[in-house]
């Protein structure tokens, strides 16, 4: 214990820099964090949350400055020596084992006792039953239906986290880490969410919360500190008195991200035309009777908790799944169960998964032209026409912003936001007819969200009709004139974006039927827009 | 053919069975931790003749103890390059499992030639006998088919428990587990990825050397060139037909020794009219068959095969 520390604060860094080859990640950076406190850590992608918070996790050394935890130096070597300090830290990228129980995960790289270097002559048995036991416990201490003996690959999202938690807290977590951990969560989830972490803290467990969602850090976090670029712009803010609008300012430098310019549309002619679709999925509820109906310059959002058919939906919309019964027509074409048909009606999908949109492995420019290898304009006799395909490349990047617009990357190498923006620049490079986006700014910096929101606009300006499929509420209510709410795979209710409230979403959304007592809305047929 | 009917050509065939599925066990149960870390040895091959040949040589001078011992650690040191140039410096494990192979076979054949007198084909130690169990190996048949084994063949069957104990019910085979399908997660988890990996592995190397030892100084007591006769890549094969089980290993290879002994026995009875390779494969397809049914909630370690590269 050291006499200058007060107590009550439970982590704190002094001018901690840290740099990766000639970028500065983070410079002089002080943060504290009190015991019984959630602190979120805000900022753009790049900002140097992650690296801050892979510093205090023992991930990475930081090049200068200094670190307490629980008022004791705090010098870890490596990500098990801050577990073992009692520091968790859960990723985005959730480090539960595939393959493995949640109780067999529970023992996976305990820590260790401070100075035990796990060697053992013989084999450690695995107690099953007290793994299993543990697990159980700590699921009813926390109020979690975390199961202990099923593979955690079959678990949804939402409960892996939970059983992330669960497993840092056994393995006796004092301080959480929770780095972006709503970004692929729905509204009932995240609530669950924020009440878990509520809770925590209450339990006297204090939390770096790492997220760009200011409403959410607005009913969970106690102070807040805007990191800019690797510096600290606003330390340790009380969150009831900040104004969110001037926070996402601070976030962002210049420009506003609360108030989304929406350009005026007028909806032309039926364009996207699905009618009637039916789809028994294999797991979750599948597709039942869904009608769309978007017309040429509308943007439609379809709303609805992960794993209520949307994955379908955008499956049968790009003909990449065939319907069990249904229709898909675009601009009057029947492209139903056909990817080719779809592409050449001119349907354009920018996936969830990134993954799944692009060849990592392959440079900007092979990936720019993946729709396109054979045309002349690239190709002549077979041979690809080198200068002709680097020169698209290099336009086409510079006309959508990816940065850096090197047609030789790999494309693997760019950040989310650049991935995003170029697997947008392949889609909609000619002006599609449908443009059907799953969750297009998840995970995105304000600057690279607001890229390719502008992209949507841009793609329903020139006659084009986009669906919105998202979990993510801000982003439907920032891009879409209409939302359908989908929900058990049906329908469940249709209305214009202004008559979008959190109430009716929640209700609908959890399968209830909307009853709007005290609230001006249309019950059950919905607001009687059009399909 | 009257003699199929006769009890002891099929005494002669389980006992000639098991004693052809110890080599094969020993090299099995080792692969298959490692390919449960994720690992493919191709050049289990490699490993087994590598091990036949050392465990024969210091046989000659120091006894079987130590003979068997350095058969086996001579596969390790094989295996040693493995972790090094696929855990450590992420070469292609196909590629440098083939070469391991080509490279145990050759050295072993160059070792041999230059070490034996011009003219002379083999090596020569004695083998093991049977060991004898008062009352168990003398009952009729069962006892004699079974029961009257040498050490070898009773220490591989006696491996067989263990490999399942430490895979399936200690830390280190979740770890083992935890590396071969998952390994980033892992890795996030706290798992030193590289440390499990390149200790499978060399596992996978000291018993694949053992069972190498266990053809050349147990069973035939002789070193010829190439005299694994590709056990290895056969071992290969049972593990992915008893899907990484343990005891899938006893009994696949039991099976394919099975097979083996009974076509050799085929061949001294039956008349010239049946193609003797034909009567060889009849057993195959019958293990096939039976394994490919019978073992099926394992599955494929989702990483095998492919390096782990951390930080990417």
């Amino acid at each position: 214990m050291n006499g200058d520390t007060s107590p009550d604060i439970a982590f704190e860094a002094h001018g901690v820099s840290r740099s990766f080859g000639a970028t500065r990640a983070l410079d002089t950076v002080d943060f504290d964090l009190r015991s019984g406190e959630i602190h979120a850590l805000v900022g753009e992608n790049g900002a140097g949350k992650t690296t801050l918070a892979k510093i205090v996790a023992g991930a990475l050394r930081p090049d200068s400055g200094t670190l307490r935890l629980f008022g004791e130096t705090y010098t870890p070597r490596r990500r098990s020596d801050g577990s073992a300090a009692g520091v968790a830290h859960v990723r985005q990228q959730l480090s539960l084992v595939r393959g493995l129980t949640v109780a067999q995960n529970i023992e996976l790289g305990r820590p260790r006792a401070l100075g035990d270097s796990g060697w053992r002559p013989w084999p450690r048995p695995f107690n099953a039953r007290a793994a299993r036991a543990e697990v159980e416990r700590l699921a009813a201490e926390l109020d979690l239906a975390v199961p202990a003996d099923e593979l955690v690959d079959g678990l949804p999202l939402a409960v892996r986290q939970q059983a992330e938690i669960l497993i840092s807290l056994a393995w006796g977590a004092r301080l959480l880490i929770l780095d972006e951990p709503s970004s692929a969560l729905g509204p009932l989830e995240t609530d669950a969410l924020i009440s878990l972490c509520l809770r925590l803290r209450d339990e006297g467990t204090p939390i770096i919360y790492i997220s760009h969602r200011l409403p959410e850090l607005a009913r969970l976090a106690d102070r807040l500190t805007v990191l800019r670029q690797g510096h600290v712009v606003t330390a340790g803010r009380d969150v009831h008195d900040a104004d969110l609008r001037r926070i996402a300012e601070l976030m962002i430098g210049d420009i506003s991200l609360l108030d989304v310019e929406r350009p005026a549309l007028e909806p032309g002619e039926v364009r996207l035309d699905a009618d009637g679709l039916h789809l028994a999925a294999e797991h979750g509820p599948g597709l039942r009777d869904v009608s769309l109906r978007v017309r040429a310059g509308e943007i439609v959002g379809v709303v609805g908790v992960a794993g209520n058919g949307q994955d379908e939906l955008a499956g049968v919309l790009t003909g990449q799944m065939r319907p069990d019964a249904g229709t898909v027509c675009v601009d009057d074409i029947d492209v139903t169960g056909s990817p080719a048909a779809a592409i050449g009606a001119g349907v354009a999908l920018l996936p969830e998964d990134r993954t799944a949109g692009l060849a990592a492995d392959f440079s900007l420019a092979e990936n720019l032209i993946a729709r396109r290898v054979a045309d002349s304009e690239f190709a002549r006799l077979g041979v690809r026409l080198r200068k002709a395909v680097q020169r698209h490349a290099r336009a086409l990047a510079g006309r959508f912003d990816v940065r850096p617009p090197e047609p030789a990357l790999r494309a693997g190498s760019l950040s989310g936001g650049n991935q995003q923006k170029l697997m947008a620049a392949r889609e909609m490079e000619r002006n599609p007819a449908v443009l059907v986006a799953a969750g297009p700014t998840k995970g995105l910096d304000p600057h690279a969200g607001r890229a390719i929101r502008d992209r949507c606009f841009e793609a329903a300006g020139r006659g084009g009709a986009v669906v919105i499929i998202s979990a993510d509420l801000d982003e439907v209510a920032e891009l879409a004139q209409r939302v359908v709410v989908l929900s058990g795979g049906r329908v469940t209710d249709r209305f214009g974006v202004e008559e979008m409230t959190s109430a009716r979403l929640g209700a609908v959304m959890a399968g209830l039927a909307w009853d709007p007592a005290g609230e001006t809305g249309h019950p059950e047929t919905g607001s009687g827009v059009p399909e | 053919m009257g003699k199929l009917a006769e009890l002891t050509f099929w005494t002669a065939t389980i006992s000639g069975g098991l004693r052809l599925a110890t080599p094969l066990i020993f090299a099995s149960l080792g692969e298959t931790i490692a390919q449960r870390a994720g690992v493919l040895n191709i050049g289990l091959e490699g490993y087994m003749i590598i091990g036949a040949l050392t465990s024969l040589y210091v046989t000659v001078e120091s006894g079987i103890a130590v003979g068997l011992l350095a058969g086996a650690l001579s596969g390790a040191v094989l295996a040693l390059l493995m972790v090094w140039l696929c855990v450590r410096l992420n070469a292609n494990q196909v590629v440098v499992g083939f070469g391991l192979t080509i490279l145990g076979v050759g050295l072993t054949g160059y070792i041999f030639r230059l070490t034996t007198p011009l003219g002379a084909e083999r090596r020569q130690v004695n083998i093991l006998g049977e060991i004898h169990i008062p009352g168990l190996s003398d009952i009729p048949f069962l006892g004699e088919a079974f029961l009257s084994n040498s050490w070898m063949t009773w220490l591989a069957f006696g491996l067989v428990p263990i490999v399942w104990w430490v895979a399936q019910r200690t830390v280190f085979g979740l770890e083992v587990r935890a590396v071969g399908e998952d390994p980033d997660a892992a890795f996030a988890r706290g798992v030193d990825v590289i440390r499990v990996r390149s200790l499978a592995t060399l596992l996978s190397g000291l018993l694949g050397g053992l069972g190498g030892a266990a053809i050349t100084t147990a069973l035939v007591g002789v070193f010829e060139p190439a005299i694994t006769a590709g056990r290895g890549f056969i071992a290969l094969i049972v593990i992915i037909m008893v899907r990484w089980s343990a005891w899938g290993v006893a009994v696949g290879s039991f099976a394919f020794g099975l097979a083996d002994a009974l076509g050799a026995n085929l061949r001294n009875i039956v008349s010239d009219s049946v193609p003797t390779e034909a009567l060889q494969m009849i057993p195959f397809f019958v293990a096939l068959v039976i394994l490919i049914i019978g073992a099926r909630r394992a599955r494929m370690p989702k990483s095998l095969g492919f390096n782990y590269v951390p930080d990417r």
